[in-house]
């Protein structure tokens, strides 16, 4: 490593004038990611800690029954229309500050009679959101202070499927800092049962882990081979090693179950593809799972 | 054991002048090698779980501002249909302070391919494999093209193995 001419190039290189802002810059784009991160990386941690604060949740219950109509209906509604399961919205949050903005409403699901199930569900939704929220609030005190930006949050739900048999049910959080994340969630009712069910639960064993990811993995390069905007973080259309490429599927993998009676396996943005394809979802056929589902009750 | 937001913070702060630099050599313009440095912060964090063990640091933040850069070049020749060479001529900091004027404009208008490479193997003092991680090619690739971006260079290979 001796010649000159390589040296000669290399010191000027190395002599490139660096301009007095780059450290004002870098600590600055760092702040702005660790804000941007810590939205991302929220997700629905909080569903552990669910049903740990049982005054706190006591003590909003009474506020919601104080101040939300909606409410008081809900509880109106359970011993009049007996048995009939429903999703209400029981409690919203907004908060429009210029730049600052969150919409948050928080479900509520009624009419089991197994109120074990119904609680934890409720519960569980309505400490998220708080959470939620009290975070919104402590990011946009943060960014305040930090000479403003924009910041936006938006939280609620959809029903995929309620019929005789299945309640299928997503809340999504779109966190708004410069670009957008979008986070869904889904718990699936067994109406007839009243039981919450899991992905697990339907299956006689674990190996529709591997059996769907494949299947998804073929979804993705067909999708693409097709339209190759349809871009995937997977083998066969990224390449390895820079970003991690989607391999399988988490055993408590988000899912529902759609109104066709077909298991819908779904991703948050960022975490099979890049933003631009948003929240992505697989139908997975159901012959290449029948002989694995513990029943065909709910899928078929 | 994944790599946390404070690694990163601290590897970023540390290394900012390297990182200016490679960035510069890329579009050598001080305002859009700023940008460049700052995207490259934002995409380390939003992808930072890509990164699997913190020796993959270097390779993994090169990766991410080689791309950049070159990204960024692409739109630019998009963006202004002037070609290289007059562009060269518009830019200041292709000024005479330099040692040798005829050598460094050589390497200036070495296609980027190969420019890349010289800048990370020789400047950054890189190894073969890892230079070939950054730019995704492969280890044959890189060597392949080092000595043609030698040769062009009229720099003689054996005076440096």
């Amino acid at each position: 490593m001796n010649d000159k001419k390589i040296e000669q190039l290399k010191e000027n290189y190395l002599n490139t004038r660096i301009p007095e802002e780059l450290e004002f810059m870098v600590i600055k784009a760092i702040k702005k990611s660790k804000l941007n991160e810590s939205k991302k990386n929220r997700k629905f941690k909080c569903l552990k800690v669910a049903g740990t604060s049982l005054a706190a949740s006591l003590a909003l219950f009474i506020i919601g029954i104080n101040t939300s109509s909606v409410f008081a209906q809900t509880m109106l509604k359970v011993p009049l229309v007996g048995n009939i399961v429903e999703v209400l919205t029981f409690r919203e949050y907004s908060l429009d500050e210029d730049t600052y903005n969150a919409n948050i409403k928080v479900p509520a699901i009624s009419g089991l009679e197994n109120k074990d199930l119904e609680n934890s569900l409720n519960e569980k939704y309505l400490q998220d959101n708080e959470k939620l929220y009290a975070q919104f609030k402590e990011e946009m005190e943060d960014m305040k202070e930090n000479g403003g930006g924009h910041l936006g949050v938006d939280s609620g739900y959809i029903i995929k499927t309620d019929n005789d048999r299945i309640l299928s049910i997503g809340r999504y959080v779109v966190n708004t800092v410069g670009s957008s994340s979008t986070i869904f969630k889904y718990d699936t009712i067994d109406k007839q049962k009243e039981v919450l069910l899991t992905l697990p639960s339907l299956f006689k064993d674990d190996s529709y882990v591997d059996i769907i990811s494949e299947n998804i993995k073929n979804q993705m390069l067909e999708q693409h081979s097709a339209d190759e905007n349809k871009y995937y973080w997977v083998r066969g259309i990224e390449e390895e090693g820079f970003v991690e490429l989607f391999e399988k599927i988490s055993i408590e993998q988000n899912y529902y179950i759609n109104s066709d009676n077909k298991l819908v396996i779904s991703f948050d943005k960022y975490e099979v593809a890049p933003g631009y394809m948003g929240v992505v979802e697989f139908v997975i056929p159901t012959e290449c799972i029948a002989d694995i589902l513990v029943g065909d009750d709910y899928i078929n | 054991m994944s790599i946390s937001k404070k690694q990163i913070a601290e590897y970023v702060i540390e290394e900012k002048e390297n990182h200016y630099r490679l960035a510069y050599s890329y579009v050598r313009n001080v305002d859009d090698a700023l940008d460049i440095v700052q995207e490259s912060i934002y995409k380390a964090f939003s992808s930072i779980d890509s990164l699997k063990e913190p020796k993959y640091m270097k390779t993994w933040y090169y990766r991410i501002i080689v791309n950049n850069a070159i990204d960024f070049l692409r739109k630019r020749k998009r963006l202004i249909l002037v070609d290289d060479e007059v562009l060269a001529s518009y830019n200041p900091a292709m000024d005479d302070s330099y040692q040798n004027f005829d050598l460094q404009k050589a390497l200036n208008d070495l296609p980027e391919k190969y420019r890349s490479i010289i800048i990370l193997r020789y400047f950054e003092d890189l190894k073969i494999e890892e230079v070939a991680e950054i730019l995704g090619r492969n280890v044959n690739t890189v060597k392949t093209q080092l000595y043609t971006a030698l040769e062009k260079l009229r720099i003689n290979i054996n005076d440096l193995e």
